[in-house]
């Protein structure tokens, strides 16, 4: 491999991390969760951040919409015709009109589409028109107006604190959940050279290959949970840095519950790594893929739970949002903090949302394997069927269904951490510390033990065994 | 050592040496832990130069994550009272602080420069997760087992000692 396809590669690797993470997961996961509390609590939350355009442009609005309409009416009459000839022929076999086939489907797909996206346009300019030119994405504007407030806000540093470690610990807060994405595979690798050909299902395949992850560590995980330890202390000093003592509590409450629940964080995954022999997160994935996702192991979904509940005492949010509970300590930590800074720890929090995440989607439900997809396509084959349905698709077209089902799941899994944001009550601190230690910590330890039991007896390969026949 | 190993080095030496001197230098016990922060994170670095990514992200973990952490913990319970102490001393003992200081540096300058042993090819798996743990379980169990419960024993020991005997 060239050093300049290389170095290419890892920056647009990077660059797609950082644009998935920070760009688009972190503020859209702000904006859905404030509009989701605001459902909840029958308000109208944040849905009113508008673009207002100029008069003139919405009169030319206006008048564009009744061309669109016939030109939606137009393509819409062109594809019902188109559609009708395609089942004429499929049904009878043959082809009475002067027009070849492949140029009939290629007229429905094309106008299909066209007059799909002209009544969408003539939906959205009537609604721009209706709301007198404010142009509102649902309310997916108003990341976009916070950023903005957050960036001109006055930045209030308390004057008696330490300036230095004040303006430090948002920044020691958010560059290692950032960071943590660096060892995350989003699809399985590239081959550059064949990106365009339909590849061998199984085999060594020539030429350039690209891991589909920024940084591939003998470490795996470590890594991960090395960079996010350090996260602690950005927490823990902006409390002390306040000069504030509800701040200060926040801080040691934020500091104590983060260093007791990432040793049970660590310890739920070891059952895992047990599994997959490895603990590259690239080899986890391939052997999810080549076997069976680690959730159908009973002990691993017990792992699963426990690492869910340790990972959302990790961020710090309900039910276990103690350093910054509102009714006992004003903000915690984040008391004294305004504008740009406070941001920066907001953004570190569902960045590290979406980190924890990607770990369970990668650990525990396969991270970018899709059921029925292979290397070379899709092949539709169950258990009881003699042959599958096999759908060959090229490399690419793999690659890009493995990157979006793999993001699929991590939006599965942050909907369902903001779900328990909503549901529970917050726990008191002692019953936190109790649930930690006298709960998890033994309960993970021995899972670790019983599966070791079932590796060195061997019913972990018979069952992996009986799950791979299915 | 490679070009690109040779600038990791020499940016975490710098790196390393700046949060050393931070760290006993500066007034605010609290600053002094960032600095002990910023000196781990670049020891982390120059392991990575040795190919040892295991023991760097061991130093991460351990260190950065668990005793710099313990540290500002007990600085914060502490409370601004140990802001700023009083650097006490008299001159006999500040002299001989400072002349152990550069004996100790002539003599790791010394064994360095006169260092002309034959560079010893390392195994492809040396420094990672697998070499490690087969070197461990296979070469030291017992040292290892033995450091494990002497730790466990330290634990108990401490949890015996702060808790009074009524409780």
């Amino acid at each position: 491999m060239t050093t300049e396809v290389l170095l290419l590669s890892s920056i647009l690797k990077i660059v797609f991390v950082l644009v998935v993470t920070v760009g688009a997961f972190a503020p859209v996961l702000i904006w859905a969760e404030r509009r989701q509390s605001a459902m909840i609590q029958d308000r109208l939350g944040p849905s009113r951040a508008a673009i207002v355009l100029p008069p003139s442009a919405v009169a030319f609005i206006d008048k564009a919409r009744l061309p669109m309409w016939r030109g939606f009416a137009l393509t819409g009459i062109v594809a019902i015709v188109a559609l009708v000839a395609v089942t004429w022929v499929a049904v009878r076999g043959t082809n009475p009109l002067p027009i070849p086939t492949a140029t009939l489907t290629k007229a429905l797909i094309g106008f299909g589409a066209a007059s799909v996206l002209l009544r969408i346009g003539y939906g959205v300019h009537g609604m721009i028109v209706r709301n007198q030119g404010k142009v509102m994405v649902l309310g997916l504007l108003h990341p976009l107006a916070d950023a903005l407030k957050f960036i001109f806000k006055e930045d209030f540093v308390p004057p008696k604190s330490d300036k230095f470690l004040f303006a430090a610990g948002p920044i020691i807060a958010l560059i290692p959940a950032i960071a943590a994405f660096a060892v995350i595979p989003f699809a399985s690798t590239l081959h550059l050279d064949h990106w365009n050909q339909v590849l061998p299902r199984t085999g060594e395949v020539a030429g350039t290959i690209i891991p589909m992850q920024v940084a591939s560590l003998d470490v795996g995980i470590l890594f991960i949970f090395a960079v996010a330890s350090t996260g602690i202390i950005g927490a823990a000093i902006s409390g002390y840095a306040s000069d504030n003592k509800f701040s200060l509590l926040g801080g040691i409450r934020a500091a104590s519950q983060m260093v007791s629940y990432e040793v049970v964080l660590g310890l739920t995954l070891v059952p895992a790594f047990m599994v997959y022999r490895s603990l590259r997160l690239e080899d986890m994935a391939m052997w999810q893929h080549e076997h069976s996702w680690g959730i159908f192991n009973p002990l691993l979904a017990l792992g699963f739970i426990m690492f869910f509940t340790a990972a959302i005492a990790e961020t710090k949010r309900v039910p276990f949002d103690l350093p910054e509970g509102e009714s006992e300590l004003v903000g915690g930590y984040l008391t004294e903090y305004s504008g740009m800074k406070f941001g920066m720890f907001f953004m570190g929090e569902f960045v590290e949302v979406v980190a924890l995440g990607a770990i369970a989607a990668i650990l525990f439900f396969g991270a970018w394997d899709v059921p029925f997809l292979y290397r070379d396509g899709f092949d539709f084959r169950l258990p009881f069927m003699a042959s599958g349905i096999v759908v060959p698709l090229a490399h690419w077209i793999v690659i890009a269904i493995q990157v979006l089902f793999f993001l699929l799941k991590i939006v599965v899994f942050i909907w369902f951490q903001l779900m328990i944001r909503w549901s529970l009550p917050r726990f008191r601190y002692d019953q936190l510390m109790k649930l930690c230690w006298k709960g998890l910590l033994p309960l993970s330890l021995l899972n670790i033990l019983l599966m070791g039991v079932f590796i060195l007896s061997g019913v972990l390969d018979k069952y992996v065994g009986l799950l791979d026949r299915l | 050592m490679t070009g690109a190993g040779a600038t990791l080095f020499v940016v975490t030496a710098i790196f390393a040496i700046i949060g050393a001197l931070i760290t006993v230098a500066a007034r605010r016990p609290l600053r002094a832990a960032m600095g002990l922060l910023v000196h781990i994170v670049s020891l982390a670095g120059m392991f990575l130069t040795l190919n040892a990514h295991l023991l760097a992200a061991l130093q991460l973990l351990v260190y950065a994550g668990a005793i710099v952490v313990l540290f500002v913990f007990v600085i914060m319970l502490i409370g601004p009272e140990a802001e700023t102490g009083p650097i006490e001393g008299r001159l006999v003992s500040r002299s001989t602080a400072g002349a152990l200081t550069l004996a100790v540096f002539l003599v790791v300058a010394t064994s360095v420069g006169g260092f002309d042993a034959a560079w010893i090819a390392v195994d492809a798996d040396f420094g990672t997760v697998e070499g490690l743990g087969l070197a461990i379980y296979r070469n030291a169990l017992v040292p290892f087992e033995l450091i494990s419960i002497t730790l466990l024993v330290a634990i108990i020991g401490a949890i015996a000692i702060a808790r009074s005997p009524t409780e």
